[in-house]
């Protein structure tokens, strides 16, 4: 094991020291503000800027972790006052406030066709594009789909749904057994837009979803009212915990674990808390949200984390040449493996670590999400939008039949917003 | 007037009375009480809905451990490097602006005396982006210093109208003998005002000591990072980018509430002094 971390650790200094011209020796400072603030992405990526640093002895690097929380808070604040040279953030919507304020540096100069860049990380290229420039590059992503209990699945007789007959059906029986079929806990609001999410992607498409997303569809148009007529049902049928707007998504976790519920659409991350609550690999499986309207090609959520350069940065040079060591496939297979950041690298060329949940959610948004990527409803749509539409979903999971004043309420948001 | 004194009120008032104390207490104190046992539970106790059960182990060293082993007490330096000097800085200037304000008459005494008043009544958040911008452009953003100029800055107001009461109420004959004696008054200040002061002081010290270390909303405001935030800002570096480690947080907390606690016990001694000084003339 020590000599294969000192192999990779060899190999990508060498592949640093090779990286082209920009290799000569870099110096000067580099200041690097991290949101990776929990222990184990925290040690990645120090260890990770840690071969940097050996690879270019003469650079000065700081690094500033933030609390996850917090930095949402001060991005815009220190990207202004104090600006580091390269930062993390979020692709899509999430970073267009700062584009658009002038904050962020465009790069579009590393994304230029023909270069590695260009040809590996080509997937997410969309999600960084922000009027037809790119601003920023990806190092993480992770899948967003069903997890579900298989042994109460087994023990019932059910199968992975293949649609939504099928996942209503399945959910009856579920129900019939005394036990919820999903659990969630909506009281932050994403959860809940998770599943808005996925209905909306299922029964209308990618592409009207991003419409919805860009602000030109109304929100009282039939086909959104048909997402919320699907969603309804299983609404109505009872299939979420009770009271679940009070409950924050750790605390919905234990409906799972004790069996009282048979499944949750979440991200990958929810695999290690639900590990470590006692599930084996052999209880717990997963599987992609059925297609609901045929022939609607599968599009998938998948939120992506990025690195970019302030606007206000002193060392761009320096912070290029640390985007083009992130984004290398060794890199990216490094910080993304299960004992590091436990998610899905975006470079091509990257290998993904053997895991279970890693290994479905690589191939399914690899070869069955023909539709598109999504980032998620908070990232793709605009804050004060988000923020309105998902107050709205809240409701509807408590009162179904107020459906006509959410949506003229947040079809008002939508004027304003657009 | 004055409540009756429970002893003399009838058996059944004494027995309701006996019985409601401890549940009312318990109520109180139960959020300390749960983050009390949050902070000696395992991880996996939040995982399966366990909150207000038994803990399945008991992880207080690992717990603990996990919070010494971490940024934390780089983060309880910072706030005692951010407290103390605030502390010192606070109170001695207000014990200069108080013996002005109370023992000198002068045109504007009073006039002075209000607008040390009248900052008080400002709500410190309209000040959070002119006092960002301030600090930003002297260089002192996300710096200890910075926050602790503005702390003093902040808390003189407060502190001032503390030290002025209480000078105002000193004996005016013990200045006015010093004076006859043809002493000077900086030494009035020092040797006859100031050991007088010192209930009020040591008071002070304590309340302020509280209020500086208990700030949350100036730390996130006017600085970023375990250089210079203090813990209260820190202590949510625990959580995940998922998930908050509850475990973690309440160890971490009862480690911060620590210092203020102990201060109060260390002063009982001078705020007993402060609060019957006076009693017996």
């Amino acid at each position: 094991m020590r000599s294969i971390l000192k192999a990779t650790a060899v190999s990508l200094a060498t592949l640093v020291a090779l990286a082209g011209p920009a290799s000569a020796e870099l110096t000067g400072n580099l200041k690097i503000n991290l949101d990776t603030s929990n222990p184990a992405p925290r040690a990645t990526m120090e260890a990770l800027i840690a071969k940097f640093q050996a690879a270019h002895p003469a650079l000065n690097i700081t690094t500033n972790v933030i609390d996850r929380e917090a930095y949402k808070t001060q991005i815009r604040n220190f990207l202004s006052a104090d600006a580091p040279d390269v930062l993390t953030w979020y692709a899509a919507n999430r970073m267009r406030p700062y584009v658009e304020a002038g904050l962020l540096e465009d790069v579009s100069d590393m994304w230029a066709d023909g270069t590695d860049i260009a040809n590996e990380l080509a997937s997410t290229k969309g999600a960084l594009t922000v009027d037809g420039k790119q601003w920023g590059v990806p190092y993480t992503y992770y899948q967003w789909g069903i997890y579900y209990r298989k042994d109460i699945y087994e023990e019932l007789g059910l199968s992975e749904p293949a649609n939504f007959d099928d996942m209503l059906s399945n959910c009856e029986a579920m129900i019939a057994s005394g036990r919820k079929c999903y659990t969630i806990g909506n009281k932050w609001l994403w959860t809940g837009a998770g599943w808005f999410d996925y209905i909306n992607l299922r029964t209308n498409g990618f592409n009207f979803h991003m419409q919805m997303a860009a602000g030109e569809i109304e929100w009282t148009d039939p086909r959104v009212r048909e997402t919320f007529a699907n969603w309804g049902k299983l609404i109505r049928m009872g299939a979420f915990i009770d009271d679940n707007q009070n409950k924050d998504w750790q605390q919905s976790l234990p409906f799972i674990i004790d069996g009282s519920a048979g499944a949750i659409l979440m991200g990958n991350f929810a695999v290690s808390p639900l590990r470590e609550g006692g599930l084996t690999d052999d209880q717990l499986d997963f599987h992609q949200f059925p297609a609901i309207t045929a022939g609607v090609a599968m599009a998938e959520d998948a939120p992506t984390d990025t690195f970019h350069i302030a606007a206000n940065a002193k060392n761009k040079d320096n912070a290029r040449a640390f985007l083009a060591y992130i984004v290398s496939a060794d890199a990216q297979t490094e910080m993304n493996n299960g004992a590091n950041l436990g998610q899905l690298p975006v470079n091509s060329k990257a290998s993904v670590d053997d895991d279970k949940f890693l290994n479905k959610g690589f191939e399914m948004l690899s070869s069955n999400s023909p539709g598109g990527v999504a980032q998620f409803f908070d990232r793709d749509f605009p804050a004060e939008m988000a923020q309105a539409a998902m107050e709205g979903f809240q409701e509807f999971m408590i009162y179904p039949d107020n459906l006509d004043d959410i949506l003229d309420r947040i079809e008002g948001v939508r004027k304003e917003v657009y | 007037m004055f409540p009756k004194p429970i002893e003399k009120s009838s058996r059944t008032w004494q027995l309701g009375y006996q019985a409601l104390l401890p549940t009312v207490m318990l109520l109180w104190l139960a959020p300390l009480l749960a983050v009390a046992l949050f902070s000696i539970r395992p991880d996996s106790d939040f995982l399966v809905g366990n909150y207000w059960g038994w803990p399945s182990s008991f992880e207080m060293t690992k717990n603990y451990g996990m919070v010494f082993g971490s940024a934390m007490p780089r983060y309880i330096m910072n706030s005692f490097l951010i407290t103390i000097p605030t502390v010192i800085g606070a109170v001695a200037l207000s014990c200069m602006t108080g013996f002005a304000l109370g023992v000198y008459k002068f045109r504007g005494n009073l006039l002075i005396f209000f607008m040390f008043i009248a900052g008080n009544f400002v709500p410190f958040q309209i000040l959070m982006v002119p006092v960002r911008d301030l600090t930003l452009d002297i260089g002192l953003y996300n710096t200890k210093t910075g926050l602790v100029l503005f702390h003093i800055a902040f808390q003189t107001g407060f502190c001032t109208l503390f030290m002025r009461n209480f000078i105002k109420a000193l004996p005016h004959e013990l200045i006015e003998a010093a004076r006859v004696e043809g002493i000077a008054e900086w030494r009035i200040f020092w040797f006859v005002v100031l050991p007088l002061m010192k209930p009020a002081i040591a008071a002070l010290s304590v309340l302020i000591f509280t209020f500086i270390w208990n700030d949350y909303f100036w730390a996130i405001v006017l600085t970023q990072g375990e250089n210079a935030q203090p813990v209260t800002a820190g202590i949510t570096s625990f959580n995940a980018q998922f998930r908050a480690m509850y475990h973690l947080m309440s160890a971490g907390s009862i480690v911060a509430a620590l210092p203020p606690v102990l201060m109060f016990f260390l002063m009982q001694k001078h705020f007993i002094a402060g609060l019957t000084l006076g009693a017996v003339k």
